[in-house]
């Protein structure tokens, strides 16, 4: 029982990781970035193309190298978002809707098949394995490396709570999510806010993919397409626009997919994900934290 | 809230109108096409010889293992003489394994006029493509794909069948004493084919437990979980290697040290690689041979390396080199590229003497005896070599 709970926690925290920029975005310019899952799939592959860089290294033990490696991958994949902000979705930013969501799209599509023509279409070896002997607690088989990513993931997001409810700048991000127009009039520098709300969501985005491709070992350039629809539905779940609720959804979808696999059989995982995800646009379309609008981020 | 749903609802019925449109035209396309492929009879223009593989997404690598198989025999037959003076052509398209790309493309290939079709590796995507080649009257010659759904559909397979496959799995099950066995898939038109096969075919043991994997994912912690709580003392994957690899690591990672058995699709030297090292151990594959199995491969392989400008033949290699092989066999026999001579001709081959043992094709067009050997990933960088041929 113990081992179906923190198999669901450990996928959660992925989840929770990639959704937290997907509700970023939402919260604050309401574009669902259909984009954000390939910010992970770029970062696993940015990552491959580091390590490369720094395989003189290797000999210090790869817990070091990886962390160093994260953050040099996460102000990678920010500054692409930032990018990408800034090229394809900053002019159509007073266009209907549809437009935006169709670009991300695009976008998704652009991202993917470059890294195909750089890296091919095989999957790729990661050249980090981190595997360790696992320890056996309550009966669940939990292994180090699993611990460190998932505090990893953990003081990710305590961080970024931390920058969006007590500093100016986040405050400025909340400010632009409940009202852009009044924000603007305020002096607040809408632009260079949304910018910045970017770069967070997809260094996280970008993060997670570091980890993931550290841990189960192979990259591709699709990878990004599943992960994607999947942080969209914890972040539907955990209420979307809501930086807790992201959080929550990712766990909650990383548990419901544990026990959904135990009692029904793997071939109703999906169904049972996004299953929920129809449910809940249904019957709660604000989430499980949506009715909390003035904490929208 | 509720109004921005209805209209992302709203987004998504538009996209599919345009998809499916888009597939009435291509759909259209075709149809005009196929009745003026007939009279291409010309006895002096080559014999174009279409193959439909995966030369992107996920399978892409086994496309080229294919095209240089193929190019290969095109090449020994040409040099033959051809097919009473007409020399044999390949034209090649991707199927990207998509079952919509791959009627696109084979649609494309009866436009460009090909007189035989050679290809086809994924099932799911093979499958729709048959109706296309069977109704511009285009004899099918299946090197790889082998699901039990393409068997009747009037198209030949060199491959053998996932019934035959799951006789070869059952039988070595049996000889290493295994009692409890589990079953994993991937939810593919061929992974479940051969999982069902097991499952029906399982005697002195009993399948506990039988599971199936997104193979787009990269975690499989709660199938694993599901499939270790079954206590299995055997375990049977029958996906493609790219999950399969993530999938022998994440049982090893569970604690499951028992033997696994994967089926051809993931008898590949990346298995190996993606799995790692210790996960590998006690790792065994069902195969058809390959060249390197065979006596006289030695020779076969440096004329592929030849052909393919030094790259070493992987799996399909062989078989699609036979595909071609038995579809000039065909045509020289029926004398032309006569849609119903040249299935006459495939059906009545008894026999006919392949690198992978003597062809004979049974009346639904599966290859009697199949010819399943079980493998195991211990050469040179994880390549699969001979573990039992199961005989005796």
């Amino acid at each position: 029982m113990f081992q179906l709970i923190w198999n669901g926690l450990f996928v959660g925290s992925f989840y929770a990781l990639v959704a937290l920029g997907y509700s970023m975005v939402y919260g604050i310019i309401k574009l669902l970035n259909f984009a954000h899952g390939d910010l992970y799939m770029l970062g696993s592959f940015l990552a491959f193309v580091v390590l490369g860089g720094v395989t003189g290294l290797f000999g210090l033990g790869s817990i070091p190298i990886l962390l160093l490696v994260l953050l040099i991958t996460m102000l990678l994949t920010g500054g692409i978002g930032v990018l990408i902000e800034r090229v394809a979705y900053r002019p159509l930013r007073s266009s209907p809707r549809l437009a935006a969501l169709i670009t991300a799209v695009g976008v998704a599509f652009t991202i993917e098949y470059t890294v195909r023509q750089i890296f091919g279409a095989s999957p790729l070896v990661f050249p980090i394995r981190l595997q360790g002997a696992p320890i056996e607690i309550l009966g669940a088989r939990i292994t180090m490396p699993q611990l460190v990513l998932m505090l990893v993931a953990a003081l990710l997001m305590f961080l970024l709570q931390r920058y969006v409810m007590h500093s100016r700048e986040g405050r400025a991000m909340r400010a632009i999510a409940l009202d852009q127009k009044a924000s603007l009039l305020m002096g607040v520098n809408v632009n260079r806010v949304i910018s910045r709300t970017f770069f967070i969501g997809s260094a996280l985005a970008g993060a997670a993919g570091v980890m993931a491709a550290a841990y189960y070992g192979t990259i591709d350039f699709l990878m990004g397409f599943v992960i994607g629809l999947k942080a969209f539905t914890a972040a539907v779940i955990g209420g979307i626009g809501n930086l807790y609720g992201a959080m929550l959804g990712g766990i909650v979808l990383g548990l419901l997919e544990s026990f959904g696999t135990h009692f029904l059989g793997g071939q109703w995982r999906d169904v049972f994900a996004f299953g929920f995800l129809i449910l809940f646009l249904v019957f709660k379309p604000t989430g499980i934290l949506g009715e909390r609008v003035v904490e929208r981020v | 809230m509720s109004s921005r749903r209805i209209r992302t609802a709203r987004r998504f019925a538009a996209t599919g109108a345009i998809a499916l449109s888009l597939g009435l035209v291509l759909a259209g396309c075709s149809g005009g096409v196929a009745g003026g492929g007939e009279s291409a009879d010309n006895s002096d223009e080559p014999i174009k010889l279409g193959m439909l593989a995966p030369f992107s997404g996920q399978e892409a690598a086994f496309g080229d293992y294919m095209k240089f198989g193929a190019q290969l025999a095109i090449d020994e037959v040409n040099a033959d003489g051809g097919i009473d003076g007409r020399d044999l052509e390949l034209v090649t398209e991707d199927d990207a394994c998509d079952p919509t790309a791959a009627v696109a493309a084979a649609n494309k290939l009866v436009t460009a006029g090909v007189e035989g079709s050679v290809g086809g590796y994924c099932s799911g995507a093979t499958l729709p493509t048959l109706p296309v080649f069977a109704d511009a009257e285009i004899p099918m010659v299946i090197p790889a794909a082998n699901s039990n759904q393409l068997v009747g559909q009037g198209a030949f397979m060199i491959n053998g069948t996932g019934a035959q496959q799951a006789e070869a799995a059952v039988e070595y099950i049996k000889k290493v004493g295994a009692k409890k066995v589990a079953v994993i898939d991937d939810n593919t038109d061929y992974s479940v084919d051969l999982a069902d096969s097991l499952e029906d075919q399982a005697d002195g043991f009993e399948v506990v437990k039988r599971e199936s994997v997104n193979p787009d994912e990269k975690d499989f912690s709660a199938n694993v979980n599901s499939v270790t709580g079954a206590s299995p003392d055997f375990i049977v994957w029958t996906g493609y290697y790219q999950a399969g690899g993530l999938l022998v690591n994440q049982l090893r990672g569970a604690g499951y040290d028992g033997p696994i058995l994967v089926g051809d699709g993931s008898v590949d030297a990346q298995l190996a690689a993606i799995a790692g090292e210790d996960a590998i151990k006690n790792v065994v594959g069902t195969f058809t041979k390959t060249p390197d199995m065979l006596e006289g491969g030695d020779e076969w392989i440096a004329d592929y390396e030849e052909v393919s400008g030094g790259d070493a033949p992987g799996p399909y290699s062989i078989q699609t080199y036979e595909a071609v092989k038995t579809m000039a066999e065909a045509y020289t026999q029926a004398g032309g590229t006569d849609y119903d001579a040249v299935v006459e001709a495939l059906q009545g081959l008894d026999g006919f003497p392949l690198l992978t043992g003597d062809l004979t094709f049974a009346d639904d067009g599966s290859r009697e005896g199949g010819g399943f050997v079980i493998v195991e990933p211990t050469g040179d960088g994880g390549a699969f070599v001979l573990k039992d041929d199961l005989e005796g």
